[in-house]
Parts: structure tokens; sequence; C-alpha cells
């Protein structure tokens, strides 16, 4: 079983959105180490909890806005993404995720980190992106 | 001498692309126009493309209601296809639909509704210090619980369906997966566990007693019964917001409509209504009458107050248009959601419309004593897994002793045509219209239950349900309308699929 989950999220429809999604499709086509999962997430927000349960190591890949500047990739970790969290609604999404997990977690709680990028990539930034989005998954926190 | 002021009201906790305006009078709503703030568009993707895509592209609309925009595309192709289903097919294809209603309506009161119970507006409430433990944002102990135990239940769809997230499962004339013994079994196991909490936190009782409640009367007898059923969720959603004077908010135009839902298999030991062919009953029934027979054709889509390029009166959606007109011209137009309406009127759709139209004891109970109020309303959304989970199980069961009955009914490629699928969506009525010519979607429309209930002015002026609703709401601080919240939330508001197809911001709450 895999102990490490790469989970890309975001809209494929929505240009600057659709970073994570971009993402997984790169990743897809690529060799990947046995002990990685790839998981397109999706606009899935809460309900990713079961994705992230019993792994050791959890990387999500997401486009970010006024985190960093525009072109540029970032690594935050799960406890600064959390402290976005407001309250729950539809549009709910990680921050909210991340900030109930060690209440929720059925399991030990993994190491997480967002790879996000700021503003709309182009492909090679989307490959740099992909790049970088498995060497964390590879060697954990930079 | 009376004071009007005119003000947008901050409800972005509510809904991240809702805007409401409101006219107060001597701090009381005199007038509402409700505003879609974004451009939905995922129609005129879906133009040109193969005729199968809806399957794939709708479900990815929206990351609540995938499996019921799954549903609802997959109705309108085996239309096309002329196919009738396997018994089976139909179970699965229902118990997963049913699985996201049974999820989303106990978050959507525990995580979204109750608590607003918990912010500092109900500070001297004699409830207060309770709901703030139980329902406080990210702390609250029923919040907590409620997150932990609705993540099992959409193992459901992931089982059932093959893959979850992103489950593309339905297909014209079935679905895609057969579901071995071992399987079924884990889901009536998962579905045991989720009926038991839900009975023991959220009713505090049996589903068998909780079907016994068939009256006004018989609501205040179960409340004031023991114990268990006053601390449940529903009692203290009844407690709560009796005390606060909820009952007489939100009234609405009184006008409800559902298209029916979960068609039932031929050889099935659930009965439902609409003549035993659907679990879920469709009709409408206008302010005070009786329920009418649901007829798609008179479902007619308005921009007069829309930011699309006007044409006169309303389109069905067969003849529909999306061409974005995003122009202030002159103030009347103002949201990115059309202006559904069903034989010229506005109509509230979702959980309480669908007690109502299928002449529910309780709810038309207190819809005759109450009107259709929003704590009404809330609870018609509370009970309603009460009304599905052993139908649920019943179908789980029934497709575990017939492993051998198919799930699949060939269809051969499709032939160009129209359809449409309708289904009861979480929100309320969902409906996709397609039309296929030559092997690809020339027309994809899609009328999503917060374009009924979050609805701006038709072309004769006519308010949205929501606006209408919140006519007499009491504001006492309109920098914290928390009284307005509590009136569009009741309907579970979903911008997200009504005017486009990105996650709302996160804005914390501010009261």
């Amino acid at each position: 079983m895999a102990t490490t989950a790469v989970i890309c999220l975001g809209n494929r429809f929505v240009p600057g959105d659709d970073t994570g999604c971009r993402v997984f499709d790169c990743l897809r086509g690529s060799a990947i180490p046995q002990d990685i999962e790839i998981f397109d997430g999706g606009l899935c927000g809460l309900d990713l909890l079961r994705l992230v349960e019993g792994k050791n190591r959890v990387v999500f890949v997401d486009a970010v806005a006024g985190v960093t500047d525009a072109g540029d990739s970032v690594v935050l970790s799960g406890e600064q993404v959390a402290a976005y969290a407001g309250r729950y609604g539809h549009g709910a999404g990680l921050p909210y995720l991340l900030r109930l997990l060690p209440q929720v977690c059925a399991a030990p709680l993994p190491e997480i980190m967002l790879v996000g990028a700021e503003g709309a990539l182009d492909e090679p930034a989307v490959r740099a992106l992909a790049e970088r989005s498995m060497e964390v998954a590879i060697h954990g926190t930079p | 001498m009376s004071k009007r002021i005119i003000r947008d009201i901050p409800l972005n906790r509510v809904e991240g692309d809702l805007e409401i305006r409101v006219e107060l009078e001597n701090n009381r709503v005199v007038d509402a126009w409700s505003s879609g703030t974004m451009f939905r568009g995922f129609e005129n993707i879906l133009v040109g493309r193969g005729a199968l895509d809806g399957l794939v592209i709708t479900p990815r609309v929206c990351g609540i209601c995938s499996t019921t925009h799954l549903m609802a595309a997959a109705k309108a192709l085996d239309q096309i296809a002329a196919v009738e289903l396997p018994d089976n097919a139909i179970r699965l294809r229902n118990v997963t639909l049913m699985v996201e209603h049974c999820q989303s309506d106990v978050r959507q009161s525990v995580l979204m509704f109750l608590p607003d119970f918990s912010t500092t507006f109900y500070s001297a409430h004699p409830l207060y210090a309770e709901a703030v433990k139980r329902y406080a944002p990210l702390a609250g102990e029923r919040c907590i619980d409620v997150v932990r135990q609705t993540k099992t239940i959409l193992e459901i769809i992931a089982i059932l369906g093959g893959q979850w997230p992103h489950s593309s499962f339905m297909v014209p004339g079935g679905v895609s997966y057969v579901p071995p013994l071992s399987e079924l079994n884990q889901c009536r196991h998962i579905l045991k566990n989720y009926r038991q909490w839900y009975e023991k936190t959220v009713l505090g009782c049996s589903l068998q007693r909780w079907e016994s409640v068939q009256s006004a009367a018989d609501l205040d007898a179960w409340l004031g019964e023991n114990a268990a059923q006053r601390e449940g969720d529903v009692g203290f959603l009844l407690r709560f917001a009796r005390e606060a004077g909820l009952h007489t908010l939100g009234q609405g135009h009184g006008h409800f409509l559902s298209y029916g839902s979960l068609e039932l298999p031929g050889d099935s030991a659930v009965l439902g209504n609409c003549a035993g062919k659907q679990l879920v009953a469709s009709g409408f029934v206008a302010k005070g009458g009786e329920t009418q027979a649901f007829d798609q054709t008179l479902v007619a889509e308005h921009v007069a107050a829309s930011w699309y390029a006007d044409y006169e009166g309303g389109k069905h959606p067969f003849e529909g248009e999306t061409v974005p007109n995003a122009t202030g011209a002159d103030g009347k137009k103002y949201s990115w959601s059309k202006a559904p309406r069903y034989a010229g009127l506005p109509a509230e759709t979702g959980p309480l419309a669908e007690r109502i139209v299928a002449g529910d004891p309780l709810f038309c109970d207190l819809l005759k004593r109450d009107g259709a109020n929003l704590l009404t309303r809330q609870l018609a959304r509370l009970t309603r897994p009460a009304t599905l989970l052993p139908a649920m199980e019943t179908w789980l069961a029934e497709m575990a002793a017939q492993p051998d009955q198919p799930y699949y009914a060939p269809v051969p490629p499709l032939k160009d045509g129209r359809g449409f699928g309708l289904v009861e969506a979480a929100r309320g009525a969902l409906g996709h219209w397609v039309e296929i010519r030559d092997g690809k979607i020339a027309r994809y429309q899609i009328v999503t239950p917060t374009a009924w209930n979050g609805s701006p002015r038709d072309h004769a002026g006519m308010r949205g349900p929501w606006e209408e609703a919140l006519i007499g709401t009491p504001i006492a601080d309109i920098d914290n309308p928390v009284e307005a919240g509590h009136v569009i939330r009741s309907f579970d508001p979903c911008l997200v699929c009504t005017v486009h197809v990105v996650g709302a911001d996160e804005t914390p709450l501010r009261c």
C-alpha cells in the first residue's frame, strides 16, 4: 500500500484554477515510485479526508492566490494552510479540511504540505511544478 | 416617520458568490434582490463535444452534487437511447444518489445552518452556551462528530461506482460496474452503522418512532417525550429556533415544485409515490392548492433580470440560450442566474417542497399552521435521511439477493435526438436538457435547484423564492444580518453550480 499521496486539486474547466489538474495529467504519464499514489482531487474539499487517512505523507498541489509572486511556486506546511480556514460552506476547501484534521483523522496524522503556484502557468511551468511536487513527495519538507 | 434604506448586506459567509441587496424600512426588509456574481458557462463548454461527454464533465461542476449531475446526465441519454434499465441498475443508481443526500443533509444542517446559533448574536438566548458547545465552527462537538461520521457513508459511492472521486459509472442503459456480493455486504455494513448513528445523535429515536410523527401536535409531543429526543440535533433545532421566533420568518411565495426522483425497480419491496413509479413524488403545488401533476414542458427560464441576451418571456430549456450579456442595463439586470418558472410562477424546491408535493402529513400540517417558514424548511432537510435510509437498505439487500441479474442493458450508438434527465438533488429540482445532433451535443441546458430558489426577477417582475422569503425579515444590525442569513441558508444555497465553477472563498464569520 502506498504510504505517500500526491493529491492534485482544482477545476480543469477554469483557467487559473486548473493548476492541480494539469499537474495531475503531467504526473499520470510519468514513472512514479511504487509507494506514491497520485489523485485528481478536483473540488472535493472535506471529502478528501479518506484519501489522507493512513498515509505517512500527503502532498497537495493547487493554485494559490496572494501567497507569492505571479508565476512562482511555494511550499507551505499543513499548519500554514489551515490558518486560512473560515467556517464551513459549499466552497470550503483545503484550509477547512486541514484545520479540522487533527480532530477527525482516524489514523496518525501524516506529514502534510501544499505545493502551490501563483497565477496561470504555461506548460514548462506546469512540468516544473510537477517535478517539485514529486521531490517533496519523495524527500519531504525542503 | 419611517426610514427607508437600500443596502448590500454581507452574506459572503452564506455563499461566496451570492450578493443580497435589501431595502429596509424601520429595520425590516421590504424588498430584496439576489445576485449570483459569477458566470457559469459550462453549458457552452459542452456544445460541440461528444454525445457522452456530459457524463464526465457535468459531475465535475460541483464537488458536492457530482453524483446528482451524473444521474441527470445519464437519464437524459437513457431517454435518447429509449432504453429500459434493468432493476439492479435502477437500484444501484438510486442508492448512490441517496448517499449524497444523506451526507449533504446532515452536513448542511450541522456545519452550515446550526453554527449560526453559536454566534454572539444569540448570547442572551437560554440555549446559547449549549449551542456554542455543540455547533461552534471548527470546534463544536457535534460538528466534529458529523465530519467523522459523514465521511464513511461516501465509501458506498466509491464501492458501487468503482471509483471515487469523479465517478462516471452511470451510462446509458445502466451502470458500468457490477459489484460482487462481498462489496454489497460491505455497503450494507456501512449503511447500518450510519443509520444507527443518525438515529442516536440526529433524531434521538428510531426511524420507526420518527415516522409515527404525523402532525404538528405529534411533533410537540415527540419533543417532550424524552431527553434523547430533545437532545438530538432535530430536538435542539426545534427548541432553539422556536425560542428565537424563527418559525415566523422566511415564508416565501408558498409555491412548491418537485421533479420527482428515484424510480422504483419493477420488482421491489420499496413502495413509492406517483402511482408506485418513484420514491420521491413529482408535482407542483400553487399556494394553498392541491398537488398538480408535473409537466416538464411548463418549465421556462427568463432572463429579463439576468446578464444574458434578452428574449421575450421565458424559454423552455430545449429552446434555451446561454448568451452572456454583461450590461448594467440601468440596473434591471443583476444576476448571472437565470429565472426558472413553472407555469409562469416562481417555485421553491428542495426537501420541504418534496414533502409538500407528496402530501406528507407532518409537513402539510406544519405548513397549514405556520406557513413555509425557515424552521420547517430546515426540519425537512435534517429529517429527509429518515425517509431514504430504509429504502437504501432494502435495495442493497435486493441487489445482494439477485447477484446474477443484469446491471446494464446494451445500447447501440446514440442516435440524434433530445432527452431530459430530471432528479431531486440534495437542494431540490435539477434538470439536464440535452440535444444530440450529428453525434455531438448541439444544446445542453442545466437548471439547478439554486437557480429555482435563488432566481432573480422574471419577465413579469416577480421576485425569486428567497427574494420573496426575505420580505418582512427584521434585521437588527445591517452590518451583521444574522436573520437574513437564516432565511437564505434554510434554502441551502449552492451557487457553485448555479452561476460558475470555482470554489468560493472562505470569508471568516464576523458575528
